[in-house]
C-alpha cells in the first residue's frame, strides 16, 4: 500500500496506535474520577514547563514533564480538598498554567525553539520521540495491569477503595504521575488535541455499549485504536490536517452510536 | 404615656444610629472610591511626568535632533537604519528571535509611535494588525511610510491560493525599491538633512545592485533550479533568479503539514534528486527535519529575514550579510 511506502507514515501509525493502546486505560480512570478536563490543564501547564526549560536552559521536554507532573499533584491536592467540585481543580490549574506560560513565554528569546516544541504533530516524529513514546507506553500498561484492582476501586468510589485496603495515597499519586509524564510527552509528539480528546472520547462511546468495567476499556482501546487508523488513513487519502481529522473520527462516532442507541431503544 | 414617648425615643434613637451607621457606610465606600480614582490619577501623572522627563533629557541632550523612527520588523528596521544613519533613533516593534506573522503590537509599541516622527511599515498582508493600529493613532506629526507600496505583489501559490505573499524584500531590486521609498519618508520627514539621506540611499542602492548581480551571476550557471523549503517565503526570490520553490507549508509558518503534502514533497525530492530541505531559524522545523531524514538528504538555513536573532544582531548580521549566507546555502543545495 503506498501510505506505508513513506517512514513518517509508518511512525504515524505506531506512535498513533501506541498512544490508542494507553491512553484510553488513563482516560477511563479519568473520566470515572470526574476529571475528563486533565488532558487540556496538563497539556497547557505543560506549556509552562516548556517557556521554563527553555528560559533555564534545561531540556523542554524534561521541563513539560515536571510541569505536568506538578500541575496533577496539584490537581489532586485541590481535589482532595474539595471532593465535589473536582472539575474546579482541573479549572484552577488550567488558568494557572496558561497564565505562566503567557508570562514565561516573554522571556523565552527565541521563539523558534518554543514553536517547535509547543505543537506536535503526529506526521513529523523524530527517532527520539518515538522511543520515548513507546517507553511510556511500556510503562503505562505494565502499571495499568498490575494495579488493575486498585485503579478499578480508586475510580469507582474512592472510601470504599480505602475500606478494601486499597494504598488509596500512593496508588493515586503513581497514577497521576504517570498521566503528567503521559500527557507531556503525547502532547509534544502527536499534539495536545488528539491527547486530550483520546482521553475522553472513546471511553465515550465504549461506556455506551461496555455492560462492566473490564468491556469498557476493551471497547475503548479498539474504538481509539480504530479512530486512530481511520483517522491517519483519512487525512492522507484525503488531504486533511491529520490532528484533527483524528478527533472528529472519534466525535462522528460517538454520534452515531448515541443516535442508532436512541432508535434501538425507541423500538424496544 | 411616658411608657410610650420612651419607646418612640427609643425608636427615634435607633434610626438615628441606623442613619449614622448608613451614612458611615456611604462615607467609607465614597472615601475609598475617592481615595482609589486619587491613586489612579496619581499613578497616571506620574506616567506621564516620567515621560515628559525623558522627553526633556533626550531633548536636551545631542540627540536633540534625531529623528525618532518605528519600524514594523527586522528588514524595515535595517533599511531605516541605514538611511537614518546617525539622524535616527530607530526602534523595532517586532523584537529580536520573534516571528512577524503572529506577533501584535502591546500598548508600549502604540505608545511609542504616538511619540514617533516616521513609521515604517512593510505593507502587502504582513503585518494584519495595521490597519487597526493605523486607525487608533492620533500623533498629527507622524509620517507613516507603505514600504511595498507600488511594487507588483504575487499571490501565494500551493497552499493559500488567491492571499498576497508580502516576502517582497528577498528580490535584491525590490529591496532597494523599498529602501527607496524609505528615503523619500524619511525626506518628508526630515527635509533639512535631504543631502544625507540621499548619500546613505546612493551608498546603499550600490550594495543592492551588487547582491543582485552576484546572485544572478551564481545562479543561473546551475543547472537545478529546485527547492525545498519549509515556509513559502521565497516566492519574489525565486521569480528574480528563474528558482522554483516547492514550499512544506503556506505562507505562514507553523501550520500542521498535512500528511498528504508531506508524500508529495518526498516524492518530489526523490524524483528530481534535490539534495537539500531548507528551513528557517524562527519556525518549527519538525516538518523539515521528518522529510530530510526520510529522503536522507541534509537540511539547510535559508532566511526569510523577518527576524533577527539576538546572536545574529551581535555578530553584526545585516540584510546583505544574511543574503550572502542565503546565496551560499542555495549555492550549496544546486549545485
Amino acid at each position: 500500500m503506498e501510505i506505508f511506502e513513506y517512514a513518517f507514515m509508518q511512525r504515524a501509525f505506531i506512535v498513533g496506535i501506541l498512544l490508542a493502546m494507553i491512553i484510553p486505560c488513563i482516560g477511563i480512570v479519568i473520566v470515572l474520577k470526574r476529571l475528563s478536563m486533565i488532558g487540556d490543564a496538563l497539556s497547557h501547564a505543560s506549556l509552562a514547563g516548556v517557556a521554563l526549560g527553555l528560559i533555564l536552559g534545561i531540556n523542554p521536554v524534561a521541563g513539560a514533564v515536571a510541569a505536568c507532573i506538578l500541575a496533577s499533584l496539584g490537581i489532586e491536592a485541590i481535589r482532595c480538598k474539595l471532593p465535589r467540585y473536582s472539575e474546579m481543580s482541573i479549572a484552577i490549574m488550567m488558568s494557572a498554567g496558561v497564565g505562566l506560560a503567557g508570562v514565561l513565554s516573554g522571556f523565552v528569546k527565541s521563539s523558534a525553539n518554543f514553536n517547535s516544541f509547543l505543537f506536535g504533530s503526529i506526521v513529523a516524529i523524530s527517532d527520539l520521540e518515538m522511543y520515548l513514546v513507546a517507553g511510556i507506553s511500556l510503562a503505562v500498561l505494565l502499571m495499568f495491569l498490575l494495579l488493575y484492582k486498585e485503579l478499578f476501586f480508586l475510580a469507582l468510589d474512592e472510601r470504599s477503595a480505602r475500606l478494601a485496603g486499597v494504598p488509596v495515597g500512593a496508588v493515586n499519586f503513581l497514577f497521576t504521575i504517570m498521566t503528567a509524564i503521559t500527557v507531556a510527552v503525547a502532547a509534544r509528539t502527536v499534539g495536545a488535541l488528539i491527547v486530550s480528546s483520546m482521553m475522553v472520547i472513546p471511553v465515550a462511546c465504549a461506556m455506551q455499549l461496555g455492560k462492566s468495567y473490564r468491556q469498557t476499556i476493551l471497547y475503548a482501546v479498539v474504538f481509539d485504536v480504530a479512530f486512530m487508523i481511520i483517522g491517519l488513513f483519512s487525512a492522507y487519502y484525503l488531504d486533511l490536517k491529520p490532528g484533527g481529522t483524528i478527533v472528529l473520527v472519534g466525535v462522528i462516532l460517538l454520534v452515531v452510536i448515541l443516535t442508532v442507541k436512541k432508535f434501538l431503544g425507541l423500538a424496544d | 404615656m411616658t411608657h410610650s414617648t420612651f419607646a418612640q425615643n427609643n425608636r427615634q434613637k435607633r434610626q438615628q444610629r441606623s442613619m449614622v451607621s448608613h451614612v458611615i457606610r456611604i462615607l467609607t465606600v465614597v472615601c475609598s472610591l475617592l481615595f482609589l480614582t486619587a491613586c489612579s490619577g496619581s499613578t497616571n501623572t506620574d506616567i506621564h511626568s516620567d515621560k515628559s522627563i525623558e522627553i526633556e533629557t533626550a531633548d536636551s541632550s545631542e540627540e536633540a535632533a534625531r529623528l525618532r523612527v518605528v519600524a514594523s520588523f527586522y528588514p524595515m528596521y535595517d533599511f531605516a537604519v541605514k538611511i537614518g544613519g546617525d539622524k535616527a533613533n530607530v526602534l523595532c516593534m517586532v523584537p529580536s528571535g520573534t516571528e512577524p506573522h503572529d506577533w501584535e503590537p502591546s500598548a508600549s509599541d502604540i505608545a511609542a509611535l504616538e511619540n514617533a516622527d516616521l513609521f515604517l511599515y512593510h505593507g502587502a498582508g504582513l503585518e494584519h494588525w495595521i490597519d487597526s493600529v493605523l486607525g487608533t493613532l492620533t500623533n498629527p506629526n507622524l509620517v507613516i511610510l507603505e514600504a511595498s507600496d507600488g511594487i507588483p505583489l504575487r499571490t501565494g501559490g500551493t497552499d493559500e491560493t488567491g492571499s498576497q505573499d508580502p516576502h517582497v524584500w528577498l528580490n535584491p531590486r525590490y529591496a532597494k525599491l523599498e529602501l527607496e521609498h524609505i528615503r523619500n519618508a524619511y525626506i518628508e520627514a526630515d527635509p533639512d538633512n535631504k543631502a544625507y539621506y540621499d548619500a546613505n540611499y546612493a551608498l546603499y542602492a550600490g550594495q543592492f545592485d551588487e547582491l543582485d548581480h552576484l546572485f544572478s551571476d551564481t545562479l543561473t550557471p546551475l543547472s537545478r533550479k529546485d527547492i525545498v523549503v519549509s515556509h513559502e517565503a521565497f516566492g519574489y526570490l525565486c521569480d528574480a533568479y528563474g528558482l522554483n520553490q516547492i514550499a512544506i507549508d503556506g505562507l505562514s509558518p507553523d501550520s500542521e503539514p498535512g500528511p498528504a503534502r508531506m508524500a508529495e514533497i518526498i516524492d518530489f525530492v526523490r524524483d528530481n534528486n534535490v539534495s537539500a530541505i531548507f528551513f528557517e531559524e524562527l519556525g518549527s522545523s519538525k516538518t523539515a527535519e521528518t522529510i530530510a531524514a526520510e529522503t536522507g538528504v541534509e537540511t539547510l538555513v535559508l532566511n526569510p529575514l523577518e527576524g533577527i536573532t539576538d546572536e545574529e544582531q551581535r555578530a553584526g548580521k545585516d540584510y546583505f550579510s544574511i543574503m550572502k549566507d542565503n546565496l551560499a546555502a542555495l549555492t550549496e543545495a544546486l549545485k
